[in-house]
């Protein structure tokens, strides 16, 4: 935060004061790490909050801001808080959902990227606006987080004093939403694909296992394989389980060929 | 090319020889796409439950299904590592790059097979089957090839996943019931040897490859000769 706070404030690119070309090449490295580390939901172990978490920390360092959060949408089309750069924001983006009116919700409600002054704040939020100064913002800007026509979430950004974002700055947000939408996305489809082939497994597994328990119980009870079946098969039934678990249970000696065959004389 | 291109190049060509109705339809068209796009001389579609084969989906040119086939009775090769491992297994020179590895499966691969490549059809290190490609040259497939097949083999992924919705769809249990169906003998073997020896399945599956292996006589009729209880295993 003191590296914000302490940042130059130049024109409305950022372009000017003395200490610009060095502040150029640092923005330009932190954002270089900041998409390296939006690639990541391609890992094995990829924490939702933990990601959201780092991508509005680094807007704050990146954009300048003093602080950042971000509202995903649930699978009902609410807005949710999943995460925030400092505590004091995750209490007042509380307050913007619950009041209903602020940056975040026209953004995300608009598609739109949205910013405001101190003043036009105050006209355009009534009720949000004198909380959000209350707790020290001035400037307020949301960008969408939008995948082709949906809207899935929005980025939000304050700042403490009243310099408006500049347009490369409101350009590097839109892109870290725009990254992070993408990642976000793709982490669905990952974990949405990763079902499938499990299940499917399972049901592949399945089909081997109910065949070898099938051999197991013929050769302990002397009998058919497709006697064999139907013994498994009424036991499955009498209580209730699938077959195949019943399977996996002769297979891993859980359930006993004598208990089975005790169904046979019955 | 993008991806996204690519795929849907390979999408296009896959439909263009008419509408397809089933699902085992859809795999042998990707064989055939692979087989007319891709410098190979061969190729299968093959299932398996993890390491488990299961069966082969579909299959074109030389030596289809024979070589799968032969990994999946002697339980090694480059396609159950390429579906253990999630990780395609490229080897364009089978006889150099996979005697070390697999010494049993690289004598015994038939001849004539000279590279082979296989791309696993899964998420991660989550495999259900792969797709095997070999060619009777030794050689490295171009870029442009490699990436046809790695995506030929997404679409026949997706094609099986997607086929389980909904639950119980009738397509995926109608293509299950046509695979592997030469396999369940197997399985049932597997079964009865693993009570014979008090072992777990897979022991008793080694035991059985084992005994295949040394007679000469291909899995599945030591399976049936077990299964119809004229070979015992143990004493």
């Amino acid at each position: 935060m003191s590296e914000v706070s302490g940042r130059p404030v130049g024109g409305r690119d950022g372009s000017e004061g003395g200490g610009e070309h060095g502040d150029a090449g640092r923005r330009e490295r932190l954002l270089a790490r900041a998409f390296v580390r939006l690639a990541d939901t391609l890992a094995d172990e990829f924490d939702l909050v933990a990601f959201l978490h780092g991508l509005s920390v680094d807007s704050v360092e990146i954009i300048g801001a003093e602080a950042a959060s971000v509202m995903l949408a649930d699978t009902r089309g609410a807005l949710r808080l999943v995460a925030s750069s400092e505590e004091r924001m995750r209490v007042l983006e509380l307050f913007e959902i619950q009041s209903a009116q602020g940056p975040c919700l026209d953004a995300f409600g608009t598609g739109q990227a949205v910013q405001a002054s101190a003043a036009e704040s105050r006209r355009r939020w009534p009720v949000f606006a004198p909380r959000a100064s209350e707790a020290g913002f001035r400037v307020m800007c949301a960008v969408p987080m939008r995948a082709r026509t949906d809207t899935i979430g929005a980025l939000n950004i304050f700042r403490g004093n009243d310099e408006p974002f500049s347009d490369s700055e409101l350009e590097i947000a839109r892109a870290m939403a725009q990254v992070a939408t993408i990642a976000l996305i793709q982490e669905r489809a990952i974990r949405e694909r990763s079902l499938l082939v499990e299940q499917l497994q399972t049901a592949l597994r399945s089909r081997v296992v109910i065949e070898q328990a099938k051999g197991m119980l013929a050769e302990h009870l002397s009998t058919t394989v497709d006697e064999a079946f139907q013994l498994l098969n009424k036991y499955a039934r009498d209580h209730n389980r699938r077959l195949t678990d019943v399977a996996r249970d002769v297979v891993d000696r859980k359930l006993s060929h004598e208990v089975l065959a005790r169904r046979r004389a019955e | 090319m993008p991806k996204s291109e690519r795929r849907a190049r390979i999408v296009a060509a896959v439909t263009e020889r008419g509408e397809i109705t089933r699902v085992d339809e859809l795999m042998q068209r990707i064989c055939l796409f692979a087989m007319s796009e891709i410098a190979i001389s061969g190729c299968t579609l093959a299932l398996l439950a993890g390491t488990e084969p299961v069966g082969t989906l579909a299959g074109a040119g030389r030596h289809s299904g024979t070589i799968t086939e032969l990994q999946f009775q002697l339980g090694e090769g480059p396609c159950l590592e390429a579906c253990a491992s999630g990780i395609p297994v490229l080897l364009p020179d089978l006889a150099i790059d996979g005697a070390a590895r697999w010494p049993v499966f690289t004598v015994a691969a038939p001849l004539g097979v000279r590279a082979e490549f296989c791309f696993p059809l899964g998420v991660g290190t989550s495999c259900i089957g792969v797709f095997d490609l070999y060619r009777d040259v030794p050689g490295m497939l171009s870029d442009d090839h490699l990436a046809d097949a790695r995506i030929a083999a997404d679409i026949a992924r997706d094609a099986l996943l997607y086929l389980q919705e909904p639950p119980g769809h009738p397509g995926l249990a109608a293509l299950l019931e046509l695979v592997g169906m030469d396999r369940i003998v197997v399985h049932q073997a597997t079964g009865m040897i693993a009570a014979q020896l008090d072992e777990t399945p897979p022991a008793a599956l080694a035991r059985l490859r084992a005994a295949a292996f040394e007679s000469g006589r291909s899995i599945y009729d030591i399976a049936q000769d077990v299964v119809e209880r004229r070979v015992r295993f143990g004493e």
